[in-house]
């Protein structure tokens, strides 16, 4: 009776999850139109629900919006301890199924549930049995899509939500997927939406109908193989958890070397930055944070640091890179390829020390990555990096992840 | 140059300027300490350029004069020769140690080359008791972070609290505070512990001049001084963190918590916390590190307030417990994601904020 599983791979996604947590704690929030998120002049939405949303009110939204849109909503404001706290519990009962589980963010996670073939009928028992989890256990609602792939998989939970499960049956990917707008492949920016669109291609179907050539010209040619095996429901990746990453890093290698200590020093932080989503999207902090630098003439200087408590944050990830940059001789030579990588990796749902400073900062980190997951690493950025052109790359370091 | 001391005063003198000797100076004259010989006086400067320790010593003088000498290794050899009279004479790019037979020859510095040191600075004086003064740093010192890339916070800040001094340091995960109502309180000035923490081995705990200045800190007594560049940098805001009052409180003896936090410990790594529930029964500690094993006890204790679990990290909170003078300490707790505040019974003088670990 071994067979095994064709759509092994689940992605699980908390449906309103802030809000969701909020209601646990405050059975009045029940039906009504909530938003999360900072009630300043300039603050945001974390999250909104499904009320909500039925205003057109949607996540990193300026709340000055949110209001006017739908000005009967409670305003609640993020109490971020609490998320974590409930995060760790649903990644505990994620755990309990599988051990090869990739948080994504606080809320969502990819489970490779092929294991447990000897134990359910279909990846949908499983799937049900998780949600039954969380709704017993924790009273939440989840939404589960259910795929042969990481990246169906995730495109299956939003068919799923709310509160439901969706499976793309293997062999019929792309009935599913074909008919998408084609902005719904996660992870690509705006100019490339643009491209595309300028190339006539709506759907994901008219994207796996175009010439490869014809995207590349467009797009690039890394971004655009990319592509195109997403628009054939093509997606290799595995599930990467249980033992898990070692070490996470950014890098890229220059077109035309870096000389000055401000383009250096700019590019480092650049990276800091996008380690930091990094970390968070796959639910890690590091404790030993290493900065790479390879000169015009090949020679390569790593200088590494281990702090005491694990970080995850720009900022903290910056204060560590420049200290380390700073005992780096580069001589005039000019730096070909640069990185920072953060090793002695802690998950974020283990146990943090808490720190007095930057109070807030989760919210904003949080916020800055709804923003990222929907319109690229790009589009926040460190206030020091605004107005510099995109990075000249070569080679495919950098190419796009879903 | 030439002297002739007792072996134990003058390795003395010279192992107590060389505590301000790096071990891995880049530059090789940072390496020795210069003797000067003027009058009676032997004068001994050890510095790392932000650190300057100065040491004296009444001496048979049978010729003036200056050299440089490596640091440790003079020490050593002075320490190590048989007890009695030593003389040390400088000629001709050597230096000769000896007493009671043993005869070191050691290599002089080129005493051009050790660097200008400013001779004291201007600023606000205080007379201050050593015996306390350095047991009140060691009390703040703990929370002082050791991370040399945020040197704002390897500091202690000296400043006034109404019209006495206060002290206070923090690495952003725990912030001492030490009041001193003996002392007149200063102007801001952000003195790098590493330094402080040498005060009383290299200066003893007699009377003890402190000048703050604009550019360095001095510390003198009678049998030397310590000078430090200070650190130009903006205390944070550490008095928000401060809150009036907290719902819970919890009384329990000093030994008992230690005793029980140390045995946690075996089981905790550096960043496994330690768990304290707290309620009217007293404290039930548990630590679990997954593949090792798990430690519980029970410790008495008083305590009013809600029940609530709180875990904290093992080092740190040995760190603020030990640091209280008194044999009971009161530890209170608003929430378990919000700082817990420890003291001493009847004891408002030093005060050690600590924040949680999140479960």
């Amino acid at each position: 009776m071994t067979r095994e599983f064709s759509e092994p791979i689940l992605h699980v996604d908390m449906d309103a999850f802030f809000v969701e947590v909020e209601r646990l704690h405050d059975s009045s929030l029940k039906g009504r139109p909530v938003v999360v998120g900072g009630s300043g002049a300039r603050g945001v939405v974390a999250a909104a629900s499904y009320e909500a949303r039925a205003y057109g009110v949607h996540s990193a939204m300026p709340m000055i919006e949110a209001r006017r849109r739908c000005p009967q909503a409670v305003v609640v404001p993020p109490s971020h301890g609490r998320y974590g706290e409930v995060s760790k519990q649903v990644f505990d009962i994620f755990r309990s199924f599988t051990p090869k589980v990739e948080g994504l963010s606080v809320d969502e996670a990819f489970l490779d549930v092929a294991g447990l073939r000897l134990h359910y009928d279909t990846p949908v028992d499983v799937a049900e049995s998780i949600r039954g989890r969380i709704r017993s256990d924790l009273d939440l609602p989840a939404s589960v899509g259910i795929a042969a792939n990481k990246f169906l998989a995730k495109l299956a939970s939003e068919e799923a939500k709310p509160d439901g499960l969706f499976r793309v049956a293997a062999g019929s990917e792309l009935d599913f997927l074909h008919p998408l707008p084609v902005r719904r492949l996660w992870g690509v920016g705006e100019a490339t939406y643009a491209a595309l669109e300028a190339l006539g291609v709506r759907t994901v179907g008219d994207l796996a109908a175009t010439p490869e050539n014809l995207v590349s010209q467009r797009v690039g040619s890394a971004v655009g193989r990319h592509l195109l095996e997403l628009a054939h429901g093509r997606d290799p990746r595995p599930v990467e958890g249980g033992a898990g990453a070692k070490s996470i890093s950014a890098e890229a290698t220059y077109g035309q070397d870096l000389v000055s200590d401000e383009a250096i020093e700019r590019a480092v932080l650049r990276h800091c930055d996008r380690l930091s989503a990094r970390l968070r999207r796959q639910g890690y902090a590091g404790r030993t944070i290493t900065v790479k630098l390879r000169f015009g003439d090949f020679t390569t200087v790593t200088r590494s640091e281990t702090v005491p408590v694990a970080i995850e944050h720009t900022s903290d990830l910056w204060d560590v890179a420049r200290a380390l940059l700073a005992k780096i001789d580069h001589g005039g030579r000019g730096v070909r390829l640069l990185g920072v990588g953060a090793g002695n990796l802690v998950a974020g749902s283990d146990p943090r020390q808490l720190s007095m400073e930057h109070p807030g900062r989760d919210a904003a980190a949080e916020a800055a990555e709804q923003v990222r997951a929907r319109f690229g690493d790009d589009a926040v950025v460190p206030a020091r990096l605004v107005d510099t052109p995109p990075n000249p790359t070569r080679g495919g370091e950098e190419g796009p992840s879903m | 140059m030439r002297i002739r001391a007792e072996r134990d005063d003058l390795a003395d003198v010279l192992a107590r300027a060389g505590r301000a000797v790096g071990t891995r100076s880049p530059l090789p004259i940072l390496q020795g300490v210069l003797c000067e010989v003027e009058g009676s006086r032997l004068r001994v400067t050890g510095t790392d350029t932000d650190i300057t320790i100065r040491t004296t010593l009444e001496v048979e003088a049978l010729e003036d004069g200056r050299t440089v000498i490596p640091a440790k290794l003079a020490a050593e050899a002075v320490r190590k020769l048989p007890a009695g009279a030593v003389s040390m004479t400088a000629a001709d790019g050597e230096v000769e140690i000896t007493g009671n037979g043993p005869r070191f020859r050691l290599r002089e510095l080129n005493v051009d080359d050790f660097p200008k040191l400013p001779e004291g600075s201007e600023g606000v004086s205080l007379s201050v008791d050593g015996a306390s003064f350095t047991s009140a740093l060691s009390q703040v010192g703990v929370a002082a972070s050791g991370d040399e890339a945020r040197p704002t916070l390897t500091g202690v800040l000296f400043e006034g609290e109404g019209d006495t001094m206060r002290l206070v340091a923090t690495d952003s995960y725990r912030l001492a505070v030490r009041d001193m109502p003996d002392i007149a309180g200063t102007e801001p000035t952000l003195v790098p512990f590493r330094a402080l923490r040498e005060l009383g081995r290299a200066l003893g705990e007699g009377a003890m001049d402190v000048v703050l200045g604009d550019r360095d800190a001095n510390f003198a007594t009678d049998r030397g001084s310590l000078s430090v560049r200070i650190i130009e940098a903006n205390f944070p805001n550490y008095r928000q963190l401060l809150p009036e009052s907290y719902p819970n409180r919890l009384v329990v003896s000093k030994t008992s918590l230690l005793d029980a936090v140390g045995r946690a410990s075996l089981v905790a790594e550096d960043h496994i916390p330690v768990r304290l529930n707290l309620h009217d029964g007293g404290i039930e500690l548990s630590v679990t590190r997954q593949e090792v094993g798990e430690e519980t006890e029970h410790i008495e204790a008083e305590y009013q307030g809600e029940e609530l679990t709180i875990a904290f990290n093992t080092r740190y909170l040995t760190d603020g417990v030990s640091a209280v003078a008194s044999d009971e300490i009161v530890l209170e707790t608003s929430d378990p994601l919000k700082p817990g505040l420890i003291s001493g019974v009847n004891d408002e003088a030093f005060r050690y904020l600590l924040m949680p670990v999140r479960l």
